[in-house]
């Protein structure tokens, strides 16, 4: 009965499923990052199922050990050397327009997590009403040790998380398993992936997009695994007291203090991740994540495409480019910010991410219209 | 009898027919939807710029204390229809709120939010506490009390009666908290008469104490904020009798508890007990006997007593040494104005949105039926109050300026125009939030939606620091006082927004057309000769009764209800001149034309109030032009009215569940939950 509409060369795969369309992301190699194509691609799909009365529900996952590890940035800055900023812009306007219809869509998206999940891939999964970790799912939003700051529409689902640990994530690209990922909310199931092909099987027999019915299918398969010990969820009420503070100066002196009080190689960990990270994205990243928490979703990515309007422009700060350069090119791992320091950073600075791009051919990013659809009232609280 | 038996068949049917398979009628096609109006309402300016331009200032402060309150279970998150709500559980008794007032004050000193705010100086950092005021009076009136009387009171009567060695001894105890302040000085027997307080203090010369006595019941100290539960040190107010001679009333430090919260000697103290609204403040009442203070604590900027018990003050005039000892109230005064504009934006924000979303009554058989806020008379009843608040909002932001930079030249303007304001911001929250609850139905009467229990929480406004009744005469009597100078100097008035008083008398054209009405320069002028000729009223009546051998003060109070009118008079002119202000520094635009209709709108309903008609300002046709435009007003600024509730700046997890979906919160599903 399944029937494949797609050869194994597709960057995307599609399977129709009776009422379910499961679209798999091919390009294992990569650990399935995000390519311009992939994301048209996935635009293309999920504008027309949603029109297609034949579609209840879309599955999304990844071939080999990686569901997404984001955006296709190398290829983001290569475009950006050929053809200017721009072109860069140009990515995540079309990124952040499909994070959008992803997060107001008008049917449910069960992402399955079995595996690396990172920056781009957050953003084509968390803002879908589910998502299944398994036993094998990474997650991180690791741009501010590339010079971004979380975007994809992260100012909203990271500033949800309870307490300050959205800010934790976001601001040190910390790393969660699939027992935290389901523990703070970033994952609404967990289901080990031996039962993966049970699961899929059953959601291709749902005749329904009923999100009740759908969370108790993948109820059926799901379990409830501790946390370890020595998860960094387990310390939530440190997270808390150092990233509430009012900027991230004040959040490393908190950490510094904390640091004092007891020995904690963690603590000490998470000092020398903010320490390399680069100074501006830490800032604009805290920055958007607090405003981010007060906005719906479409507010925050169309400030996010503002914010990363600017990063490609470099008018303040090269940052990503030489993250991208220190990380992903030339590997060295030393990349050189530039400001080099945060208290060089002034709020002024800061600010001027957030305003409107002063270029004759740039716009805010325009949102798809979503009136004409009949949106869940999970959707409408999101707006 | 055909009713009872047609009752018996429906049961009959009820109880022995086959339930009936599900029909069409039940799918949600016939049903209610929620409609987003974020999805079909369009934004026609920059609803960020709009915010930034109301607040004023320290926006990034405010949404890091938002998200800070947000994201504590201290808060009392609550989720409906899908979205967090944070409000405090006002169903938990008295003790329970007070002492959850508490810990949300411990979470956020914890967090540093108060720092500075009694060791710092300079405008930036009072226009920084007026933020925070502002956002936490939007949570909750209760805290907002409870931190105003400990920083703005207690903190306040140590930094401005106090002298150097006070505030090396105190303010930075207070600022962590390591003391809590109180501030008794209201009485059972005396209010907004502070001079006629009945507590007495004494100076004992031989052990260089101060011995403050409640010589009887009416001394008692009443609504003593913070008295009640948790305050250790508290201000008092007494009148100060050295040898013999009543020096009039001086403000000195008492202890009333120790570290660990039991109650000093000497000291007694009852609770106010339950009130309509404000039930996580403690208030309390404290009698004083025969209580030792060392000499150091009388606060000595205005006045001292030597050890050897001599009196010494720099200022001579009781009248004006006691004026001092006032100055300090404007801080409170201000807040209260400020924060009498926020809470009318959470109402209107609440309201407006369920305007856009909740439908009554179609025009047509089979037609949809009609959103509330298309109805002309809705529009009517919600929009000017909406222009009415954002022009407080630029007079909230002045206040806050005229008083963070005062000088002792500006004491006059800053008393006047912080009374009237107060006055009038408090009174017309109090009207406002009862529109808004009567335009939500009942949903209005449902504590978690807000509107209509912000009525019982901030009633005690329109009395606290300051009567309004008595701070609108206060207006009158300053803005006459003012009169008399400029007469008797023959000179021109300057000050007090008086100036126009020195030019000719404005004329209202006989014919009002659409664009005279919408100018801004007409809008003053018939603003400005409204002050002007009840002034010129006041003044005669009142002279007219001095000269029949009356006294002043008599004259006053016979012409109470001209001074009245003379005082909303002056505020309506004085809100206006800062809307105005405000409307200049703007670039030509899209927000700019918003804003000019809103202004209009504002204008033009000062100008229907009955003094016009009744003083004969406007003619009866000119009256009625006014009227017809405000109706065109409120149809032009219907498309907007989503736009200018966003631009308040709150977020959603402070309005409640029916500013969103409504029927999402109200489920069956929500219920399970």
């Amino acid at each position: 009965m399944a029937s494949s509409v797609s050869s194994q060369h597709d960057q995307v795969l599609v399977e129709e499923k009776s009422f379910a369309r499961i679209l798999t992301f091919n390009r294992p190699k990569q650990l399935n990052a995000l390519s311009f194509q992939m994301i048209s691609r996935l635009l293309e799909l999920f504008l027309a199922y949603e029109d297609d009365p034949n579609v209840k529900l879309v599955i999304l996952k990844g071939k080999g050990r990686s569901f997404c590890a984001g955006g296709d940035v190398a290829a983001v800055v290569h475009d950006i050397r050929a053809g200017g900023w721009k072109a860069g812009a140009n990515f995540f306007m079309k990124e952040f327009t499909l994070n959008y219809l992803m997060a107001t869509y008008s049917k449910p998206q069960v992402s399955i997590l079995n595996g690396i999940v990172m920056g781009g891939g957050n953003g084509a999964s968390m803002h879908g009403r589910f998502r299944v970790a398994t036993e094998n799912s990474l997650f991180a939003m690791p741009e501010t040790a590339l010079g971004l700051f979380p975007d994809v529409g992260a100012s909203y689902f990271l500033s949800r998380l309870p307490g300050f640990f959205g800010e934790y994530l976001g601001l040190t690209g910390g790393r969660l398993d699939g027992v935290e990922m389901l523990a703070c909310g970033l994952a609404t199931h967990f289901v080990p992936s031996a039962k993966l092909p049970m699961l899929e099987a059953a959601l291709c027999a749902v005749d329904s997009s009923d999100p009740a019915t759908i969370s108790s299918i993948i109820g059926k398969y799901s379990e409830r695994p501790s946390l370890k010990e020595q998860s960094v969820y387990n310390r939530l009420d440190v997270i808390d007291r150092c990233f509430s503070q009012k900027t991230v100066e004040e959040i490393l002196s908190a950490l510094e203090r904390e640091a004092v009080d007891r020995r904690d190689g963690w603590i000490s960990t998470t000092i020398q991740t903010l320490k390399k990270a680069s100074p501006t994205s830490l800032k604009i990243s805290l920055r958007s994540i607090r405003v981010g928490r007060l906005q719906g979703v479409g507010p925050c990515l169309v400030r996010e495409y503002r914010m990363v309007s600017h990063v490609m422009r470099g008018e303040f700060s090269k940052d990503f480019f030489e993250g991208c350069r220190a990380i992903l090119l030339d590997k060295d791992k030393k990349p050189k910010w530039e400001p080099s320091k945060l208290e060089l950073i002034t709020d002024t600075t800061v600010d001027s991410y957030f305003s409107k791009v002063k270029d004759e051919d740039w716009e805010d990013l325009k949102l798809p219209a979503r009136s004409k659809f009949n949106l869940p009232p999970y959707v409408i609280a999101k707006l | 009898m055909d009713r009872a038996f047609q009752r018996t068949r429906i049961l009959t049917n009820h109880l022995l027919l086959p339930p009936p398979a599900q029909t069409a009628c039940l799918t949600s096609n016939d049903c209610l939807n929620y409609s987003p109006p974020e999805l079909s309402e369009k934004y026609a300016f920059d609803v960020n710029e709009m915010r930034r331009l109301m607040d004023g200032h320290d926006v990034e402060e405010r949404d890091r204390l938002f998200g800070l309150i947000i994201q504590s279970k201290l808060f009392n998150p609550r989720v409906r229809g899908g979205k967090v709500f944070v409000s405090p559980d006002y169903n938990q008794s008295m003790e329970q709120q007070r002492e959850m007032t508490w810990k949300r004050i411990e979470y956020l000193l914890e967090r540093g939010v108060f720092r500075g705010w009694m060791t710092g100086e300079g405008e930036e950092m009072e226009m920084k506490r007026f933020a925070c005021f502002e956002v936490l009076g939007i949570f909750d009136h209760s805290i907002s009390i409870k931190l105003g009387v400990h920083f703005f009171l207690w903190g306040g009567a140590i930094q401005f009666f106090g002298t150097k060695h006070h505030h090396d001894k105190w303010l930075r105890d207070t600022e962590n908290y390591m003391i809590k302040g109180c501030f008794s000085m209201t009485e059972l027997g005396h209010g907004s008469n502070v001079r006629g307080i009945e507590t007495v203090t004494t100076y004992d010369s031989n052990t260089g104490e101060f011995i403050i006595n409640t010589p009887c019941e009416s001394a008692q100290k009443y609504w003593i904020g913070g008295a009640a539960k948790h305050a250790t040190h508290t201000i008092v107010f007494s009148q100060l009798n050295i040898n013999g001679t009543n020096e009039g009333v001086h403000a000195l430090i008492a202890q009333i508890r120790d570290a660990d919260g039991n109650v000093c000697p000497n000291i007694r103290i009852a609770d106010c007990g339950h009130k309509i609204g404000l039930n996580g403040v403690d208030n309390g009442r404290i009698w004083f006997d025969n209580v030792r203070v060392p000499r150091e604590n009388l606060l000595n900027s205005v006045a001292d007593v030597s050890p050897d018990g001599k009196y010494l003050s720099s200022i001579k005039d009781p009248d004006q040494r006691f004026a001092a000892f006032l100055s300090p109230l404007t801080a409170g005064r201000v807040n209260i104005a400020v924060n009498a504009v926020y809470q009318s934006k959470v109402g209107l924000s609440i309201t407006v949105r369920y305007a856009l979303t909740r439908r009554a009554f179609a025009l047509k058989a089979n037609e949809p039926e009609v959103l509330l806020l298309d109805y002309p008379s809705h529009q009517r009843r919600l929009l000017p109050l909406l222009a009415k608040i954002y022009a407080m909002s630029f007079g909230a932001n002045y206040l806050k300026m005229l008083y963070v930079k005062r000088t002792p030249q500006s004491n006059k303007t800053i008393h006047v125009v912080s009374s009237s304001f107060k006055a009038t911001f408090t009174w017309s929250n109090m009207q406002i939030l009862q529109e808004c609850r009567e335009a939500c139905g009942g949903q209005g009467l449902k504590t978690e939606n807000r509107v209509g229990h912000l009525k019982a929480e901030h009633d005690v406004q329109s009395t606290f620091e300051g009567d309004n009744n008595i701070l609108m005469q206060q207006v009158s009597k300053a803005l006459f006082a003012e009169y008399m100078a400029a007469q008797k100097r023959n000179k021109v008035f300057k000050g007090l927004g008086l100036e126009h008083m020195n030019k000719p008398c404005p004329v209202i054209p006989s014919q009002l057309t659409s664009t005279t009405l919408r100018s801004s320069q007409f809008q003053m002028d018939a603003l400005c000769l409204r002050e002007r000729e009840l002034l010129n009223r006041f003044v005669a009546d009142v002279s007219q009764c001095q000269a029949r051998g009356e006294s002043k003060e008599h004259a006053f109070n016979t012409n109470y209800q001209l001074a009245e009118d003379l005082g909303k008079a002056f505020s309506d002119q004085a809100i206006f001149q800062t809307f105005v202000d405000a409307e200049a520094t703007l670039a030509a635009g899209s927000l700019k034309d918003v804003l000019g209709m809103v202004r209009s709108l504002y204008a033009l309903t000062c100008l229907e109030d009955v003094t016009y008609l009744r003083y004969g300002y406007l003619s009866v046709d000119n009256a009625a032009a006014v009227r017809r435009e405000i109706t065109k007003l409120c149809s032009e600024l219907r498309p907007h009215a989503l736009a200018l509730v966003s631009s308040f700046g709150i977020p959603d997890a402070f309005l409640s569940p029916i500013a969103f979906n409504w029927i999402d919160a109200n489920s069956w599903t929500s219920v399970q939950h």
